[in-house]
This record gives C-alpha cells, sequence and structure tokens, in this order.
C-alpha cells in the first residue's frame, strides 16, 4: 500500500490499469471536498485488527468444540457471538487503517430519459401494436382468455372460503343441557360458595372454544338483572359467554368485591350484577347471557341459548 | 419484603427442626387461645378474612407444619403481630398444635406439576401472568400479586379462601388433588429454569422490544464508528 | 486464482465491463445511509436462521400428547406444531439459539426499517425520483410486519394463539366482508386445524418471496438512481459525492453483516424470547395478561385499548367497536404513508427532481408532523402496554387507560410544536448565508445543465 498521494484534487490514484475514471471531472472547485487522506502505518489499529480476528478464530473452535460436545445455549450462542464480532471488528480495523478513505464526486445522470430516447422506445411499441391492431378479432378473443383466467383464480378462492355465517350465528346452547365442567362433571346449584367461579360448557361441546361459559355465584340480593331476565339465576347462579365481546378474549378475571368480570386482553370490565353489562374499557356489548334453571336433582340446566352469538361482534349479527 | 421473606425462611429452618417435641399439646386450650386471640384476623375455622381491599389474615388450612405455624406466632411475619412476648411457649405450641392438627384440612405435598400448569394456565394465570410474577386487575387499589415466594401453605390456603377481589375455589371447583398438583406447579416456576438466557422478568413482547431498539441503536452506534473511524 | 474464476465467468456472460462500472458505483459516506441495510442483512439472518428452523417445524394443528424433555409439560396435550417447537428448543442442538436468534432478527428487522423510514421521511429521500422506492419500502414494512405477526403465531402457543384470535375479531369486524375475510384468512373460526398450515405456507414461501422480491427491486432503483448525499459543500442534485463500492464500501458492508450478526446471536445466546415452555400450548379456555403482540403491533394494541366502546350501526347492521382502532385505523396510517410524495409535491409545490437531502431542520412543518405522528404512536404502543406498567408500578390499569386517553393527543400536540419551534430557530431562515449559497449553488448547476 503506497503511502504517497497527488496533492489537491485528485480524486484517486491513477493506479488503475486503463487510465483515470472517465465520469469524473477535472478541476472543479467542488473536488476540494474530496481531499484524500494520507494514512500513515496504524500500529495500533493492526494489533486491533489482528487481535479482532484471533478473538474470533478462538470463538469459532469454541464454538464447533462446544456443539460437539453438547454446550447449551449461552455457550454456543456466545462462541458464536465473539466468532462473528472478531471478525466484524477486524474487518473495521482493517478498513479503517488499510483501506484509503477518499471521497470521490462524479457527475449524477438525469433519471429522465432524454426525448429522442423516449421517442425511439414510444415508436418501437406503436410499430408493434400497430401490427396488433390488424389482428381486431384475435385481440378480442385473447382479452377475452386473459379475463377467463382471472376469474378462474379469484373463483378458486372460495376452497380456501367455507360460509361463514353458519358457525357465527348460532347460540351453542340448548334449552335442557347441563352445565358440565371441564373435567365432565355437572354442577349442583349450590356446589360454588358466592364469590366462587368456574368454567362450565354444554354437555356435548366440552372444552370447545366458543362453548366456554363463565358460572359465577353472587348473593342473590345485589343481583339487578333487567326485568325480564329476573328467573335466569336461580340461588345466585349467574352464566354468561366467557368469550369478550371485543376481540374474543376469555374473560377469566373475576373480581368478587367488585363483582366485575374483567378481560385481561384490553381490560374490558363487565359488571355481572347488572347482566355483565360492559362498564369500561373497550367493550361496547354485554356479553352474552345464559339462562339458567335448577332441575329436580338439583342440577344447573341451561333454559335456552345465549342470549346473543358469543365472542367479538360482526357484520350481519343478529341483534 | 424479600428480605423479610429470606429471613422467615432461614428461622423456619431452624423452628422445624424442633417441630418434632410440638405434638402433644392440650388441644382446648390451643382452640382456645386461637378463638380469642387469632380468629379475628384469621376466621373461626382459619379460613381467613378479606375485605375489599385490605386482607386481614391469610388461610391456615394448609398449616401442616406446626413448627411453621409455631415460628409465625414468635416473629409475626408481614402484617401479623408478634406473640412471643404475650403467650408463654406452651401456649404457643397449644395454637401450633391445634392449627396443625384441626385447622389444617388441605392436603399439601402431592400433586402432579403437568396437571398443575394445566391448571394454573386455565385458572390462575389469567390474573398472576406468567412464571406467577403478578398482574394488573382493573379494581382500583390492587393488583394481582406475584407469588414467587410464597410457602405452598399459603398458596395452598389462598386459593381455597380466596381474598380481596380473588374468587375463591372451593371443592366443587377444584379438588384437593388439583389444589395440590397447581401448588407444585407454582413451586417450579417461582424459579424457573430459563434455557434461553435471562428471562427478563417474564415480562413478554414488551421488554423484548425494548431490547430489540436497543440493539438497533447498538448497531447504528456500530455504523457511526465505521464512518468516523475512517476519518480518523 | 480469483482471475482465473473471473475469466471463467467472463468468458460466459462477457460482463467485465459492467463488473467495472460496478466496482467504480459511488455510494455517499453517512451512517444514516447504513440503517436500510441494517435492515437488509437483518432478513439474511431471518432466511438463513429460518431455513434451519423450517427442517424441525411441523407446521400441523394435530393433536398430540407431549413426552419430551421439558417434564413440566409432560403427558399435556398440545398441537404437533407446538410440540415440534418444543423439540427445537430442547431435543435440537442449538436448536433454541437458532429460535432465539431468529424471534430477534425479526424484532431487529422491523425496527431498522422502522428507522430507515424516519430517515427518508425527516431527509425527504421520497422525492422525485424517489417516490417509486418510497412505495416499494412501504410495501416491504407492511410485509415485514404480516410476516412477523404470522411468524410468532406459528408457535401455537398461548401467547400468540390470543394475538390470532385478536386478528380473527379484528377482520371479522369489517362491514359486510368482514366474515368471509376473517374466514379466508383464518379458514374457519379461531380456532381451528386449518390456520396454521396455511400461516406457515405464507411465512415460509409466500411473504418471504414477495419480500425477496421487492428487496431486491428496492436496491436495483437505489443503484439506478444512484443515493442522495446530504446537502453540504460539494453536493448538490447534480453532483454524487462518496466512496467507491470496491474496497471500502464492501468491507464496511460486509463488517456491519458481521456486527448484526454477532449482536443477534449475542441476545440469541444470553435474552430469553417467547418462552413457549412456560406459556403452555394453547387452549381455548386460556389467557395470559402482559398478552401484547411483538412491539411492532404495539401501536395497533394500543389503539384497541383506549378506543372506547361505542355502539354504531350503518343501515341497522352492527358495526363492531374494534373495527375502528384495529383495522380502519392502521389502513389510514398506511395510506397516509404511502401518499407523503404526492402530500409533499402538493404543499411544498416542489415537483422538481432531487438527489439532495433535505435538513430536516429547513421544512418546520413536515419536521414537527412526523415528530407528532411518531409521538403519537410511541404513545400508543405505550398504550398496549399499559396492564405491564400498571403491575410493575404497582397503579391501577384502569386510571392509567384514563390518563394515556389524554395523552395520546396532548403529548404529540405538544412534540409537535416544541420542535416546530426549534425548526422556526435552526432552520434555514435562521442560516441566512449559508443557506443562500447552497440554494444559489444548485441554481447554478440548473442552469449549467
Amino acid at each position: 500500500m503506497s503511502e504517497e498521494f497527488p496533492e489537491g484534487g485528485g480524486r484517486e490514484r491513477g493506479s488503475e490499469p486503463d487510465g483515470p475514471h472517465p465520469s469524473s471531472r477535472a478541476g472543479e472547485p467542488s473536488a476540494s471536498a474530496g481531499k484524500p487522506r494520507p494514512s500513515s502505518p496504524h500500529i495500533w489499529g493492526t494489533f486491533l485488527a489482528a487481535g479482532s480476528f484471533l478473538a474470533s478464530i478462538c470463538g469459532a473452535l469454541e464454538f464447533l468444540f462446544c456443539y460437539w460436545r453438547g454446550g447449551g445455549t449461552q455457550a454456543l450462542g456466545g462462541w458464536l457471538a465473539l466468532f462473528l464480532a472478531g471478525m466484524a471488528l477486524g474487518l473495521v480495523f482493517s478498513a479503517h487503517r488499510l483501506a484509503e478513505h477518499h471521497e470521490v464526486t462524479e457527475e449524477r445522470e438525469e433519471m429522465e430519459s432524454p426525448p429522442e430516447a423516449r421517442a425511439a422506445a414510444a415508436l418501437e411499441f406503436n410499430c408493434g401494436a400497430a401490427t396488433l391492431e390488424r389482428r381486431g378479432l384475435l385481440k378480442g378473443m385473447s382479452a377475452i382468455g386473459l379475463g377467463m383466467v382471472a376469474a378462474i383464480f379469484v373463483s378458486l378462492l372460495r376452497s380456501l372460503l367455507p360460509n361463514p355465517y353458519q358457525s357465527l350465528d348460532e347460540k351453542v346452547w340448548k334449552r335442557g343441557q347441563r352445565l358440565m365442567t371441564a373435567d365432565g362433571e355437572p354442577v349442583k346449584a349450590d356446589a360454588l360458595p358466592p364469590g366462587s367461579t368456574t368454567t362450565v360448557f354444554p354437555e356435548d361441546r366440552i372444552g370447545e372454544e366458543k362453548a366456554q361459559t363463565v358460572l359465577i355465584r353472587v348473593q342473590s340480593q345485589f343481583l339487578e338483572l333487567p326485568a325480564e331476565r329476573a328467573d335466569w339465576a336461580p340461588m345466585g347462579n349467574l352464566a354468561f359467554s366467557r368469550i369478550c365481546t371485543h376481540a374474543g378474549c376469555p374473560v377469566g378475571m373475576y373480581e368478587k368485591t367488585a363483582h366485575l368480570l374483567m378481560c385481561p386482553c384490553h381490560q374490558s370490565t363487565f359488571d355481572v350484577l347488572r347482566a355483565a353489562e360492559p362498564t369500561g374499557g373497550p367493550a361496547a356489548r354485554s356479553l352474552p347471557q345464559l339462562p339458567l334453571y335448577v332441575d329436580a336433582d338439583g342440577m344447573l340446566r341451561a333454559g335456552g341459548g345465549f342470549t346473543q352469538p358469543p365472542g367479538p361482534g360482526f357484520w350481519g349479527m343478529p341483534s | 419484603m424479600p428480605a423479610l421473606a429470606g429471613v422467615l425462611t432461614a428461622v423456619l429452618a431452624c423452628a422445624s427442626c424442633f417441630c418434632q417435641q410440638t405434638t402433644a399439646a392440650p388441644q382446648p386450650e390451643g382452640e382456645r387461645i386461637f378463638a380469642q386471640r387469632c380468629a379475628r384476623c384469621h376466621g373461626e375455622s382459619g379460613q381467613g378474612i378479606s375485605a375489599a381491599i385490605t386482607i386481614l389474615g391469610p388461610s391456615l388450612e394448609a398449616e401442616h407444619n406446626p413448627g411453621l405455624v409455631m415460628a409465625a406466632e414468635e416473629i409475626g411475619p408481614e402484617h401479623m403481630p408478634r406473640f412471643e412476648y404475650v403467650l408463654s411457649v406452651d401456649q404457643m405450641r397449644a395454637v401450633s398444635g391445634y392449627v396443625a392438627q384441626k385447622l389444617a384440612v388441605i392436603p399439601v405435598g402431592g400433586g402432579n406439576v403437568s396437571d398443575g400448569g394445566e391448571l394454573y394456565r386455565s385458572y390462575c394465570a389469567t390474573c398472576h401472568r406468567t412464571a406467577v410474577r403478578g398482574g394488573a386487575l382493573g379494581f382500583v387499589g390492587t393488583n394481582a400479586p406475584a407469588l414467587t415466594s410464597d410457602s405452598a401453605a399459603l398458596i395452598a390456603g389462598t386459593i381455597r379462601w380466596g381474598p380481596g377481589p380473588m374468587p375463591s375455589f372451593p371443592q366443587a371447583v377444584l379438588t384437593d388433588a388439583q389444589v395440590d398438583s397447581i401448588v407444585k406447579y407454582i413451586q417450579v416456576v417461582q424459579h424457573p429454569a430459563n434455557p434461553g438466557g435471562r428471562a427478563m422478568d417474564w415480562i413478554g413482547p414488551v421488554i423484548e422490544g425494548v431490547a430489540a431498539w436497543c440493539a438497533v441503536l447498538a448497531l447504528i452506534l456500530f455504523c457511526i464508528w465505521t464512518e468516523i473511524g475512517g476519518r480518523g | 486464482m480469483i482471475a482465473s474464476l473471473a475469466r471463467w465467468f467472463d468468458s460466459r456472460t462477457r460482463a467485465a465491463a459492467w463488473v467495472r462500472k460496478a466496482l467504480n458505483h459511488v455510494f455517499p459516506d453517512h451512517w444514516s445511509f447504513m440503517l436500510g441495510e441494517i435492515a437488509l442483512y437483518a432478513f439474511v439472518i431471518l432466511i438463513f436462521t429460518g431455513a434451519f428452523l423450517a427442517v424441525f417445524y411441523e407446521g400441523s394443528a394435530a393433536k398430540v400428547i407431549y413426552h419430551g424433555a421439558y417434564r413440566p409439560l409432560d403427558g399435556v396435550q398440545m398441537s404437533a406444531a407446538f410440540q415440534s417447537v418444543m423439540h427445537l428448543s430442547f431435543g435440537v442442538p442449538a436448536g433454541l439459539l437458532f429460535r432465539q436468534m431468529h424471534h430477534w432478527a425479526a424484532d431487529i428487522f422491523i425496527g431498522a426499517i422502522v428507522a430507515h423510514l424516519a430517515r427518508i421521511y425527516f431527509t425527504a429521500a421520497y422525492r422525485k425520483p424517489r417516490e417509486l422506492n418510497w412505495l416499494i419500502g412501504l410495501t416491504l414494512l407492511v410485509l415485514a410486519l404480516a410476516n412477523g405477526f404470522f411468524g410468532y403465531s406459528l408457535g401455537d402457543d398461548m401467547l400468540s394463539g390470543a394475538g390470532l384470535r385478536i386478528g380473527y375479531a379484528i377482520l371479522l369486524s369489517v362491514p359486510v366482508a368482514g366474515p368471509w375475510l376473517a374466514f379466508l384468512v383464518f379458514g374457519g373460526t379461531v380456532p381451528n386445524a386449518g390456520t396454521l398450515p396455511r400461516l406457515y405456507a405464507w411465512h415460509i414461501f409466500l411473504v418471504p418471496a414477495l419480500l425477496a422480491l421487492l428487496i431486491g427491486l428496492h436496491i436495483a432503483v437505489i443503484w439506478r438512481q444512484f443515493h442522495t448525499n446530504y446537502p453540504g459543500p460539494g453536493r448538490s442534485d447534480k453532483l454524487i459525492v462518496g466512496s467507491r463500492l470496491w474496497p471500502t464500501y464492501t468491507l464496511k458492508s460486509i463488517a456491519l453483516f458481521l456486527a448484526i450478526f454477532a449482536v443477534i446471536a449475542a441476545m440469541g445466546a444470553w435474552l430469553q424470547i417467547d418462552p413457549v415452555w412456560v406459556y403452555g400450548p394453547y387452549k381455548p379456555v386460556g389467557i395470559l395478561p402482559g398478552a401484547q403482540p411483538d412491539w411492532y403491533l404495539g401501536w395497533v394494541e394500543g389503539a384497541m385499548r383506549l378506543f372506547p366502546g361505542v355502539n354504531l350501526r350503518l343501515w341497522g347492521e352492527l358495526i363492531p367497536e374494534v373495527f375502528f382502532p384495529g383495522f380502519l385505523f392502521p389502513i389510514l396510517v398506511f395510506a397516509a404513508l404511502y401518499s407523503i410524495p404526492f402530500l409533499d409535491k402538493l404543499l411544498t409545490g416542489d415537483v422538481r427532481a432531487h438527489n439532495a437531502l433535505r435538513l430536516p431542520m429547513d421544512h418546520p412543518f413536515s419536521t414537527s408532523l412526523g415528530c407528532a405522528v411518531f409521538t403519537f404512536i410511541t404513545v400508543l404502543a405505550f398504550a398496549g402496554a399499559d396492564d405491564v406498567a400498571a403491575a410493575v408500578s404497582g397503579s391501577s390499569v384502569i386510571a392509567l387507560r384514563t390518563v394515556l386517553r389524554i395523552v395520546v393527543f396532548v403529548a404529540p400536540a405538544l412534540v409537535g410544536a416544541a420542535v416546530f419551534v426549534l425548526c422556526l430557530a435552526l432552520g434555514k431562515p435562521a442560516r441566512g448565508r449559508e443557506a443562500v449559497s447552497l440554494a444559489g449553488e444548485s441554481e447554478r448547476d440548473h442552469a449549467h445543465s
């Protein structure tokens, strides 16, 4: 690496075999910005570069050693990181020391083609297009063919798409179904003490996402259900869809002293005593309620389906 | 709090040595003193008492170890008063015997970690978050606490008791075996092994985003260095 | 040896002249021009680590019982996908390392894109002739966001399962076409067995192919147009100043790639990310608080938390409340981003081609608007983590939410105003003579051409 540089205005050293670079302009005052910096032997830089590469080699060897001996994530990744970092630093030190930083100045090309070139290209296109013009029928038919291909591709989307409303509209529970825990046990009306909660499902859909229902027991005197739902909570047992009406997360958080159900995803809160009315947060609709009654054996049963299809809202939702 | 827990643990380790002698205490004495001094905070049958925000006294229904109860009486952990100058040693032994033999009805020590994990994720994780690090509730004044330093007995009792805003989980919801399993799982995740490196308090994608941006900034600094160094 | 190899290729491609031109290609030197490169190299690392992961991952929702190395999940039912991730993390040598590297690389990839986007915006590099690359670049961002979302949902764990459910709810909420759109993307209601396989196909094939294609185009356009310069002595719309591709730029570029790789390797080694074994396999009845998406979707999450629960109806049909923050808001943001070059032309009346950048200080309106929007998005991202903030600080998440609903509008206004005043103080009008000479120089060049 030579340390000598032409003074003032040199874009680069004329070491290229083909002569000076054709596109740089000579004698421009702007070239003063591109004065090359002389690089003196930088011992410290060499030392650092060599040291980095050495560390990198050590890292690579240790990585291979660890890999074949079955090392953990920290060991493997650590040595890999050392290998890579050593290489990176070594290259930077080398670049700083070895490759002279000299700026070059070049003229920029306009991005718009000159008018002659544009005209020539347009002429080529028009000549070709003109030959097509004469075959009007063929042109029409190929257009229709292309249209058909597009239509076929679009209609193939149907394969990816079942009809959504079949599953979206259903209200899950049927009258008379027993409330079952996740373990498959029916729930008695007096099983839960007030302040307790559990998750229940219809008999035939235990564990299903859509069917999950939260059962809460509160003290009856605190209930403030609407008049038409007055008998939906036998012995203070309330059941609601456990799927938040906002974005579909399970509303798992029950705060028994405030009688609030809260969804952990976006902190929508529902007042259990008022038929899970939304009291704060981004949810706009109450959790669908499940009417309950107690059968002859003291078991809780559903008095019908949910008041609305469970889960987040959608266009065309029955109200 | 963590320091206190550490001290308590150390003392309990010592206390459990001499707990062997505390078995044959007279029951009526223990029952009487309990009703007089302990029931006010811990409930008539040790089930624990809670109000809307404050938690008066935890459930004792899983405290099978009389030595630990004895130590609690002597030291008065957290908000509990100290009884070592109020009651004699014999009286304290009577109370701890009563608690361990009569009030402790929730078994602790069995259970299956995998089942416990499944149950935790179904019932508990929604409030107490990943690896029991505690989560935010909507209720002003308290959040679901981290359970990282709670004893097995306290956890088991708390599950059944449901302090404050926490719902209670009676037999109908969680059987004894299920409670045992949850406790066992919680003990594992109190100090989980982190094979991937630092867990960053299990906060999740939020802290991961912060870390990623730190990395981007570090790389920008690297770019600055490669450019400036060349000018040197 | 290199010489003989080069001769071999040239005999078959006649590439010598092009190679010479390429080696001499001038790249301006500035660290802020390397942000896109950080993204590019992060993408390369994603492909590399992703290829490794794809060997072991199984994109199937079939139910299996786990009996692997991680004891706390022994006997637990899970999907085959989750099991394959567990096997990768606990059974494959360097498996967890590569998995973590891949996830960190994805976070850094998108972070670098956003930093690069900010640099382009604030220096007005999107002006003619670079509107084309702006459009391509924004599309790259959209694709990257989508692929990130698909990627971390592949693990089928409790955390990402929540995200899928929310994504489904957002699509479902679109008026008229919502249910069809949701079923098209997710293959039915979530969860269902059809979701994972299609996410997998999109994540490892369709989107990366589009990304690679567009990145290639993006770089080709930069190559063709030559990179911009900051304004300064010797630099104008007519001249490019920088260093040649070979050897300086090449060395620095390779060094940057290795540094990025090193950082990702270090993070993959020592910082745990996405510990799915603690989150547990996705179960419909399970949910975690602290359920945030990865950081780059935090702004949408925050919008969803702060937006009030309004019941709106159109022609009697329900428009679910989650439509506005979850679907409409991001669409509007990206529509605004896409239109920036054209809005800039409209507002400044400047339709000339530019190769010199515009210093942020010289255009107070654009800069302050950008800072205000950036603040808005950042506050939203913070709002997306409000339950974490509440849990960590011991405060009430509901109180925090109320405060944030105010801050999200006040903070950007304040920041915008402050930046505007700052720009007026530091920008072109304040620089006086220097500014005139800059303008004079470029006008001179223009007159000469």
